[in-house]
């Protein structure tokens, strides 16, 4: 344990030395395309944000918008949607699609992918976003919340890649990119069913990827650490893991930027942030018990 | 309500969720040994009563059956009222029920995939909150998820099933932490092959060969190793030493690499 703890702090100031490097951050501009005709947005291919209008899903979707890809954006809520699509057509050459849908509902999957087949979409990427976590849910949550959690976190992310993969084998070479989080690597008791979803999520990508392996889709896997995307995410890593947590934080839109450059360059595991980076392969390499003993220290 | 009920009324009960048959049937022998009366919850009713019928001649245990369907949303709390109106003295509950195969992703239809996140994960999650209150009362009470080998990476062709057992395994990792102060002990018995059902054999043979057919372990034992060991509160538990040896090795590599093992292996 107190070998483990040594070499955790000595990795984590290596960490804050390349942390430092790394900030070092250009976002994506190009803008170029602005002056073309019309006509030139209608032959970009199209990427598929599940989970689109806030958050890390947002940023996806600007640094996809940045690369030319038309957008399909799901979420729930209509109005962000809509204030999503104005924000990303006035700064991109792009079209945006939205679709209001609740995806932790079963049938919404079906819907989308029949609403995608019937018009022939170039489907390139497709993004699953959508998740649901907070600071604790079992022994918190109701039940009908912890079963949202599970529809929204894993089935959604499976349905959708399945009844879509049919589009993604058309326009091959494609991408699936699903979002799951740093919590994947060892089980949160805080977070219990947030982190067993997340950890599904992972295998998930990590199997379909060998399984689509030879139709040319590449499948990756987002796990980012603490991304301030709401005020309270913040409160609760500065609360839970201090100044380490806050050095450890990524702003979204750069989330988004390495997410969609590393799914590009199919690679299958994408933890943005160098200090992540390093904690997650600590995580990794940990025994699991170590890490959810540490987790528990941390949070009670 | 069964009418020898009240005679052995003072064991302690434990609920044995897919305690027809496999493994689960094999935990409620393991149980019924111990004197612990037993609460059996499982879809089909005849393989029930014939698992009702054999434990009540062999063991001086009282054995309740429910028929239920795990995989529906509103079964767990049926079940629970069930208990929590009889104040039933619950030390121990085992979510054995799972449902596995040679391939799914890419094979099975959707709704067959999301049947198996529902049994595989929820029931768990539900019967394990629900019947909490009643642990909670009867405690040192203990908790048995039954994940499997597969939830130490994942299986491409295997797909759902692993990240399933993958989700159980971290559940009950989390769950153990939580429930600690409670004086209620998780464990997570993830063992490798059992043949349970003939196909699971041939499918053992086909892709691990001789060594599968050594690692496999029978039914019985795994049950006994899994009540025994749970009792003793132990977190992971994985039946057999071929099993186990395997089981470090699985946890040790890097997961990328397992998955190109698993993925040759086919």
């Amino acid at each position: 344990m107190k070998k483990a703890l040594a070499v955790l702090i000595a990795l984590f100031v290596i960490g804050q030395v390349y942390a430092r490097i790394d900030e070092q951050f250009v976002p994506g501009d190009s803008l170029e395309l602005a002056n073309h005709p019309f006509s030139v947005k209608d032959s970009l291919p199209y990427a598929l944000v599940a989970g689109g209008s806030k958050g890390i899903g947002y940023a996806i979707a600007e640094a996809l918008a940045s690369r030319h890809y038309n957008l399909i954006l799901i979420a729930r809520g209509y109005d962000s949607l809509v204030a999503a699509k104005n924000k990303l057509e006035a700064l991109y050459p792009i079209h945006v699609e939205i679709l209001s849908y609740d995806l932790s509902k079963e049938e919404s999957a079906r819907e989308i992918a029949g609403w995608c087949t019937a018009r022939n979409i170039r489907l390139k990427i497709l993004c699953n976003v959508a998740g649901l976590g907070g600071e604790k849910d079992y022994l918190t949550l109701s039940l009908d919340s912890l079963r949202y959690m599970v529809n929204l976190n894993l089935e959604s992310c499976m349905a959708m890649s399945l009844l879509l993969l049919p589009l993604l084998e058309k326009n091959a070479p494609s991408y699936i990119l699903n979002v799951a989080s740093m919590a994947a690597f060892a089980p949160i008791p805080s977070k219990n069913m947030y982190s067993a979803t997340k950890a599904a999520v992972l295998y998930f990508s990590y199997s379909l990827r060998f399984q689509l392996k030879e139709k040319k889709i590449s499948v990756s896997c987002l796990a980012p650490g603490p991304v301030f995307t709401k005020p309270s995410i913040k409160e609760t890593t500065k609360k839970s893991l201090g100044w380490f947590g806050m050095q450890m934080a990524v702003p979204p839109k750069k989330v988004g930027e390495k997410a969609v450059k590393k799914t590009l360059k199919k690679k299958m595991i994408i933890v943005p942030g160098t200090l992540s980076n390093i904690c997650s392969t600590v995580i990794r390499v940990l025994p699991n018990r170590w890490a959810a003993a540490i987790y528990s220290g941390l949070g009670d | 309500m069964n009418p020898s009920f009240n005679v052995d009324a003072t064991l302690p009960y434990a609920l044995v969720t897919g305690g027809s048959k496999g493994i689960g049937y094999a935990i409620a022998v393991s149980l019924a040994r111990r004197h612990y009366n037993l609460i059996l919850v499982a879809r089909d009713y005849s393989a029930l009563s014939a698992a009702k019928e054999n434990l009540e001649a062999t063991y001086p245990v009282c054995v309740e059956i429910m028929s239920y369907d795990l995989g529906r949303e509103e079964s767990a709390g049926e079940i629970s009222q069930w208990c929590i109106d009889r104040d039933i003295k619950i030390k121990m509950l085992c979510n054995a029920v799972g449902l596995g195969g040679e391939k799914d992703v890419l094979s099975l239809p959707l709704n067959s995939l999301r049947h198996m996140v529902n049994l595989n994960i929820d029931s768990c999650m539900a019967m394990t909150l629900l019947l909490l209150p009643l642990l909670e009362k009867n405690a040192p009470s203990y908790i048995l998820n039954v994940s499997s080998l597969a939830g130490f990476a994942p299986i491409p062709s295997k797909n759902i099933y692993s990240a399933t057992k993958a989700a159980v395994m971290y559940f009950s990792y989390a769950l153990r932490f939580q429930l600690a102060k409670k004086n209620i002990s998780v464990s997570c018995l993830a063992p490798g092959p059992v043949f349970t059902t003939p196909s699971i054999e041939l499918v053992t043979k086909k892709k691990m060969g001789w060594f599968g057919m050594q690692m496999a372990v029978s039914p019985g034992e795994v049950g006994e190793i899994a009540v025994r060991k749970t009792l003793e509160k132990q977190l992971i538990i994985v039946p057999g030493m071929l099993a186990k040896i395997s089981a470090v090795i699985i946890r040790t590599l890097p997961k990328r690499w397992m998955v190109s093992i698993y993925s040759a292996l086919g």
